[in-house]
Parts: structure tokens; sequence; C-alpha cells
């Protein structure tokens, strides 16, 4: 379904990407690890077609795909609808007066005659049937998290591409979200740096390394027990702990979202 | 004197004397005097300048020329020296920091290189969070998005950087004070 072969991308000169290869096969749950800055937002940017690569080539169900092509406007309107990514930061998402307009926003751009049955079902999935009429500007950080996937499962997308979704949330919402996605019939790449919570959110892990390469993709368990390949993807970290008297170190991971 | 610090002061001398000068004549030389030093890059300066005055300019001066018409005096002089000034000052600005490193010009003051320090990851921040606004704009858009659409995204991108900006200015000047910067 996505194909991307020697995907390098550049920022300002410097490397954010290097030589990624990866296929992601239709309904996959793919979590995509790697420390700050090694690239994962970047790489969701172009599976979204958004940016365009500095070198290699990315395909959607083996159409070519970058910014310039989606100028078609016939394939911008499938891709579009298909594929579609979660912000990290979901403000930047929110544009419209109310946040029934806001989940309307897709449904209306594709003319669908149950506009407003969509939205209302959306928003009572995300329990934010009693929050309509509200300007999204005003909604707590979790909320904008789940009203900007809201707008973007009410056009049923076939791709959902997640750039930490649970940076924001509180614990009681990522345990939602998690069981959420876990259902959701799509094909799902999530970001994270947070390992405690990769597993629940895919079987299959890329990791990307400090050198932005991808430096894993497979099973997400045998990964998280190599603490060699953690360790070089600046995963885990080690520190003193105190027990009592006794002092000791070694690697461990923290959750720190 | 080292270079970046003698052009940042040639730079200030500069902002000052442009605002004394009231001929035209002297500030079109002016102006075309900066596009022959910016070189090659003259146009690329050129055209940044006028992309970031057009909009203020633009309402600055309709609203002077409807004003003139309803008073009945001639606009053109002072739209023409206006609008002559301002471009001249924003390539000046921006033709300066093309050249200069601020850093190096400001490392003089430890309270300046600060504050520079600050206001430079800010922008870069910021500049991050635009890129980010304007692509989930195309991300959400099926068609090429509609006039009122690219308003409402632009208004709430301007609702969420002045909120940003005021929430880290607080901050900002929290921890300049926790660090004991306004207690000289």
């Amino acid at each position: 379904m996505l194909e991307l072969t020697g995907i390098t991308h550049r920022y300002d000169g410097c490397v954010a990407l290097a030589d990624i290869h990866l296929r992601v096969n239709p309904g996959e749950k793919v979590v995509l690890l790697g420390a700050n800055g090694s690239g994962k937002s970047t790489l969701l940017k172009i599976v979204a077609g958004l940016i365009t690569p500095s070198g290699g080539q990315y395909r959607y169900k083996g159409e070519p795909i970058d910014p310039q092509r989606l100028k078609d406007r016939a394939l911008c309107r499938r891709f579009r609808r298909e594929v579609a990514l979660l912000f990290q930061n979901p403000d930047a998402m929110l544009f419209n007066p109310t946040v029934f307009d806001e989940i309307a926003f897709g449904p209306r751009q594709l003319a669908l005659a149950d506009v407003d049955a969509r939205v209302r079902h959306w928003a009572g999935v995300m329990g934010l049937s009693d929050r309509l009429e509200r300007l999204p500007f005003n909604l707590s950080g979790g909320e904008k998290q789940k009203l900007a996937l809201a707008a973007l499962l009410a056009v049923e997308p076939e791709v959902l591409l997640l750039d930490e979704p649970a940076a924001a949330l509180d614990p009681r919402t990522t345990g939602w979200l998690i069981d959420f996605l876990a259902e959701l019939p799509v094909t799902l790449i999530t970001t994270t740096h947070n390992l405690s919570l990769a597993p629940e959110l895919g079987s299959r892990a890329l990791v990307l390394g400090e050198d932005h390469r991808l430096i894993h993709d497979g099973p997400i368990e045998p990964f998280l027990s190599d603490t060699d390949r953690l360790r070089a993807a600046n995963l885990v970290h080690s520190h003193r702990h105190r027990h009592g008297a006794i002092v000791h170190r070694h690697d461990h991971v923290h959750d720190w979202d | 004197m080292k270079r970046d610090r003698l052009l940042l002061v040639l730079y200030l001398a500069a902002l000052v004397a442009v605002t004394l000068v009231h001929d035209p004549l002297a500030l079109a030389l002016g102006l075309l005097g900066l596009l022959l030093l910016a070189g090659r890059s003259a146009p690329r300066l050129l055209h940044r300048s006028l992309r970031v005055i057009l909009v203020f300019n633009l309402a600055v001066s309709l609203g002077y020329a409807l004003l003139a018409h309803l008073r009945g005096f001639s606009p053109w002089e002072t739209l023409l020296l206006l609008n002559l000034r301002v471009l001249f000052l924003t390539l000046l600005t921006f033709l300066f920091i093309s050249r200069v490193n601020l850093f190096s010009a400001l490392d003089f003051s430890p309270t300046l290189s600060w504050l520079l320090a600050l206001a430079y990851s800010q922008a870069l921040s910021f500049q991050r969070a635009h890129a980010d606004f304007r692509l989930a704009l195309a991300s959400r858009c099926l068609e090429r998005p509609r006039l009122i659409d690219r308003y409402r995204a632009s208004a709430a991108a301007a609702a969420w950087f002045m909120d940003r900006a005021l929430a880290t200015a607080r901050d900002s000047a929290l921890a300049l004070r926790a660090r004991g910067f306004f207690d000289a």
C-alpha cells in the first residue's frame, strides 16, 4: 500500500532522513520509534504527500506521490481522502468556527449527504457531543486532539498517520486512545518515543536511529529487549538509582511525555 | 571594531538617517544603491521585501488616498515618500540580516546576546509551527482551499501565535527574573 524507496531528506543542508526503504501493507499497525529529532515527523509528512523528499521515491497504491503530483485534482482528492495525518500540534489543524464545522469540514468537501449524522457520530465517539457549538480554540489540549482525530475520521480514511498522538493526553485518555486505535479498521502508522506505549500501538516497529537511518523494521518485542539497539537509537538511558542505602546504575526507560 | 559590530552601527545609523530624508528622489537613489550592494541576491531580497510590506502598505496607502480625496488634497508625494521609505528600510534590514552575524555583532554585551538568543529561538520555533499550520491546512483540503478557509486558517494561526507569544514572553520574563536578569 505504501512503499518508500531510498527516501532521503535534508532541511537547510542538515540530514533529516537517510536512505529509508520500507513497505506497509493494508491493515498493518506500525509504530515509528525514534528519539526527538530523528526524523519521525518528517517521514510522516512525506507519507502524507506534504513535503517532497530530497531523494528517493514514495508510492501510494503504486502511484508516485509528492506535492507536485498532488496538483492533479483527481489524485489529490482521492489521496487526501484516503490518507490522513494527525499533526503533533492539533492546533495546527483546527481553524473552523465551531467544533461541528471542524468535523464537518471534510465531509462537506466531499458533498456527502449525511454530514450531520457523521458529525454527531464522531463527536459522540470522541466525547465531544456537548461541545459542538464551542470554538475549537477554547477546548483543552486533550479535547483538541480528539477533535482533530474526529475531523480526520469523518471522511473514513484508509491510512491514518498519527504524530505523537499521546503526547498531550492524560493517562485516562491515553488508555482510551490505545483501545480506540486497536479497534480501528485502518492502516495505521503511529510515531512515539514512549517505549512503554509502543507495543500497545502496533506489533511492527520501524525505528529511526540518531543517524536518521532505519535501524530496525520488524516485530517490536525483540527490539525492545535489545539493549544495544535501544541505546543506539537513544531510546534508553542510565542514571544512578537509590534503593535505601543501595545505589546502582543500569539502562532503563522513562516515559517522559 | 570587528566587521559585524561596525555594520550593526552603520545599520542603526542608516535607520535613523533615512527617517530624516524627505526627498523621494534621494530615497529612490538610496534604494538603487542598496540593490547594487545586494549584488546577485538583489532580486530575491527585493521580492521578499515587497511581499512583506505589500498588504500593510496597500492598506495604509489606500486609506490615505481616500482621506486625501475626501479632503481635496493631492496624496501622491506623501504616498511615494512613505512607500519608498518603508521599502528602503525593509530592504536594508533584509540585506543587513543576510550579511551580518548578529550574535557576533552583539557579543560585547552578555545581556544583548541573551536577549538575541531568546528572540532567535522563538523565531525558529514559530517558523516550524508556521510550516505545520500551512501543511495541516493542505492535508485537510481535498481541493484547493477556498479563500474563506484560508482566512479562517490564518485567523486561527494568528490567534495561536498570539496566545503562544504571550505565554512564552511571560515564561521568559519569569525565567530571566529567576536568573537575576532584573536585579542589576
